[in-house]
């Protein structure tokens, strides 16, 4: 274990921020650690880091997901339509929505492996061609209210336990396990590396590619369906928050946007921070521009320690090298 | 007067101590060899020199002034260039864009002057007899050697009184290097100072007037280049006494083929290529550089796309990829070109480089099971005697020796016995250069098939059993015996009447 904090000391980092923020939210705003308080907080975090699982390992692999938005809110919205309300139906809708998440993040992760598309614009594409059909389909009218079961698992409690937390720490293990304890995660973190380096070693660098698009994929259509349950309703423009969350959580978790590092144990603390921060600032009662502008400036800020500190070994090491 | 003058210099990375109390002297006008393992405290040297670090300690006078430049800018005021082994161009600028940044001439609204670039260009390669060089061609379409000599144009475009080569020639066929070392007589003819750091010992006692030895930071012996032996100046290098560089050559060839080639052809560099590689046999590859032997390593491994049959251990194979190149006993496993680029991830540990092509053998269930890896690891660490603190020291620290025994590790690793070994001792220290010789021997004699090729030609004339000389993308000779020479390689290579 101390072997891997000394490897993954941005991912330390990460968690040494989240509790200063907590401590710091703290003071501004007594209650913030209330037990009910910190339930909610950890449920906000939820949809965020489910979302930021796949985009972890698609920015661990050297890409970025950017049809985020989209597969989630198309998924959100395709379930309220096809359950209408009733819990049945979700027996076959949520694994046939799982799969078109799948679906998608395997047309981005063809185009970007097989067809040499560079991901920014693959999934920009997808992204508009989801929000496009789904404005067709939808016609622009409200969706019926999410079904009960959905509703349980975003804001039901199992004991003191939301179940989206205990669901969130499932999918930290099986993303755990992945990374750290499977040969895929080798290839991944090789791929992120150098690309000509992996296919050099016989790492099945088209397959690893697409099969991180596709977790991405799973992943924002699961927490489109989720965050249904928790608003009650599904509704455009649900998912457009979530396109900035995700990747800023992965950065702030400590992966280098450029592929090679980070770990979704890092993503974990970054989904904390920027949800603790919402808490933060309106706290300092500033108005919602200014809110937003701060909001901005302290990822950015948060992010940039990271690199900095990142950039600083990398140049000891280059150094060394001679 | 001397024209620069070390004393004491000292220099510490954290707790690794680069350079001890180094001394050195040299004067205008002379090529000055600098020589020593890898790791002995030439890099860091020059890295001082050329104003990339800084000096801990001692003091460094450059025509009796004091000389402690704050980075690469400042020692080329001082008239201080360097051309490092790790190239530093971009890709993406041309050649004329490339030796000129920044320091492009300007007109009077300080834009670049291309009319100017391309004149200043054209008079610097004729000047020093370049090869042939086109100003505006795109960097990234070069060779690495090619790149190599755009480099040495960018460091003497700076005008240097003192030009320091960091094995400048490693990368270069032997037409090319020799020119380099045509160049450097030039030079110092010119009244510079020609700093020459190489691991070839041949061209460093063609050229140098003296030269100078470190070893562990600190510095052995200067002597006059013709007044010591090779034997003498390789003894103080690695500080004990080297048998032989070269292992005897034990035929161990078997009659069985593993791996017979028709008609292979590649891109427009390779065409119609036939051999047969037999077990256990050391079959080197030749020619001058640019001749399709790249193509033809790269082909064999599925890097590049590729016509004609391949069979391996009698069986013909389709290898679209290196993935399925490495597959099993019976795969064909490649120690490539370019080390940093191609063979290792820099930023990732010694054990994650390692068990890279493997990894899924060490998985139990679908997880990873660690002692498994450390054990396989440790052996292999052990095996090839790799220097590094720990399995998990980032291999970016490695020296370039032990950089490329990791890459062979990685390779032996995946059980294929025909390995292609592309210029595998290209920068390596000398100790470490001996220790591939005998790896390669050894590995001969227990029934791998090596293919091999080096721009060194003195290697390919000890250490292969047969060679097969490329010219124009095809197979013009295969010589035996004594027939293999460096007279015999170059004939081959060059003379159109010399048949197959």
């Amino acid at each position: 274990m101390s072997a891997f904090l000394a490897r993954n000391r941005l991912i330390v980092l990460a968690y040494a921020g989240m509790v200063v923020l907590l401590l710091v939210t703290a003071l501004f705003s007594p209650g913030f650690l209330s037990v009910s308080n910190m339930r909610s907080t950890v449920v906000l975090a939820a949809f965020v880091g489910i979302v930021a699982l796949g985009q972890t390992f698609v920015i661990i692999g050297g890409g970025i997901d950017l049809s985020v938005p989209w597969v989630l809110n198309s998924a959100a919205i395709v379930m309220a339509l096809l359950c209408g309300g009733q819990d049945l139906p979700l027996v076959w809708v949520m694994p046939l929505l799982l799969a078109g998440g799948a679906f998608i993040g395997l047309i981005n992760g063809v185009g970007v492996a097989q067809f040499g598309v560079p991901p920014i614009i693959m999934t920009l594409a997808t992204n508009v061609i989801l929000q496009g059909l789904i404005l067709v389909l939808t016609g622009g009218s409200p969706t019926p209210s999410a079904p009960a079961l959905i509703q349980y698992l975003s804001v039901g409690r199992i004991g003191a336990f939301p179940v989206i937390a205990l669901i969130w720490l499932a999918l930290t293990l099986v993303a755990t396990l992945l990374l750290s304890k499977a040969a895929f995660g080798r290839h991944l973190y090789a791929l992120g590396t150098s690309a000509t380096v992996a296919e050099f070693s016989g790492v099945p660098t088209a397959r690893t590619t697409i099969l991180t698009y596709v977790i991405s994929g799973l992943t924002a259509a699961f927490a489109g369906m989720l965050l249904t349950g928790y608003s009650g309703q599904a509704y455009l423009g649900m998912g457009d928050a979530y396109l900035f969350t995700s990747i800023a959580a992965v950065a702030i978790g400590g992966a280098s946007i450029l592929g090679g590092s980070g770990h979704y144990l890092g993503t974990v603390a970054g989904a904390m921070v920027l949800t603790i921060l919402t808490g933060l600032l309106p706290a300092l009662n500033l108005s919602s521009g200014a809110l937003l502008i701060v909001y901005g400036a302290v990822i950015l800020l948060t992010v940039s320690i990271g690199s900095e500190t990142f950039a600083g070994l990398g140049g000891k090491m280059r150094r060394k090298e001679s | 007067m001397d024209l620069v003058t070390v004393n004491g210099l000292s220099k510490r990375y954290g707790g690794i101590v680069a350079l001890s109390e180094a001394t050195f002297s040299a004067r205008a006008g002379e090529v000055h060899a600098l020589l020593g393992e890898n790791g002995a405290g030439k890099s860091t040297f020059i890295q001082i020199l050329s104003g990339a670090v800084q000096h801990d300690g001692g003091s460094i006078l450059v025509d009796g002034q004091d000389y402690r430049p704050a980075n690469p800018d400042a020692a080329q005021v001082r008239g201080i260039a360097a051309v490092f082994q790790e190239l530093s161009l971009i890709p993406d600028l041309s050649v004329e864009q490339n030796i000129w940044f920044r320091h492009e001439p300007r007109t009077l609204l300080r834009t670049v002057n291309r009319a100017e670039m391309r004149r200043k260009t054209l008079a610097l390669l004729e000047k020093y007899n370049f090869p042939v060089l086109r100003p505006d061609q795109e960097l990234r379409r070069l060779t690495l050697a090619e790149r190599q000599i755009v480099e040495i144009a960018k460091g003497l475009a700076k005008d240097p009184r003192i030009l320091i080569l960091d094995e400048a020639t490693s990368a270069l066929p032997a037409r090319e290097a020799e020119w380099l070392l045509k160049l450097t007589r030039q030079l110092a003819a010119e009244g510079r100072l020609v700093i020459f750091i190489s691991h070839r010992m041949a061209e460093v006692r063609a050229i140098a007037d003296r030269l100078t030895i470190f070893r562990n930071g600190s510095t052995i012996a200067v002597h006059e280049a013709n007044a010591v032996s090779d034997n003498e100046i390789v003894t103080q290098m690695i500080g004990r006494h080297l048998d032989r560089l070269y292992p005897e050559r034990i035929a161990t060839a078997t009659d069985r083929i593993a791996l017979s080639v028709k008609n292979f052809s590649s891109g427009s560099r390779l065409s119609g290529v036939d051999f047969a590689l037999r077990e256990g046999e050391v079959l080197g590859v030749g020619g001058l550089q640019g001749h399709g032997q790249r193509e033809l390593f790269q082909a064999l491994f599925g890097a590049s796309k590729a016509s004609g049959t391949i069979e391996l251990w009698g069986k013909p194979v389709s290898i679209a990829n290196p993935r399925q190149a490495l597959i099993g006993k019976d795969g064909i496993a490649l120690v490539p070109e370019d080390r940093r680029g191609q063979g290792l991830l820099l930023t990732k540990s010694v054990r994650e480089n390692l068990t890279l092509s493997v990894i899924r053998r060490f998985t139990e269930n679908g997880l990873l099971s660690r002692q498994k890896e450390a054990a396989l690891v440790k052996e292999m660490v052990d095996f090839l005697r790799i220097k590094a603190g720990t399995p998990e020291q980032l291999a970016g620290t490695l020296s370039g020796g032990n950089q490329q025994k990791v890459i062979f590790g990685k390779m032996l690793l995946t059980q294929a016995r025909v390995l292609l070994l592309y210029d595998p001792t290209r920068g390596v220290d000398v100790g470490t250069k001996g220790e591939i010789f005998q790896l390669m021997r050894d590995l001969a004699a227990k029934g791998y098939a090596i293919l091999f090729h080096s721009s060194d030609m003195p290697e390919l004339v000890h250490v292969a059993d047969r060679v097969l000389v490329m010219r124009n993308g095809g197979v013009a000779a295969t010589l035996e015996g004594d027939r293999i020479s460096e007279a015999g390689i170059l004939r081959a290579a060059m003379l159109e009447s010399e048949a197959a």
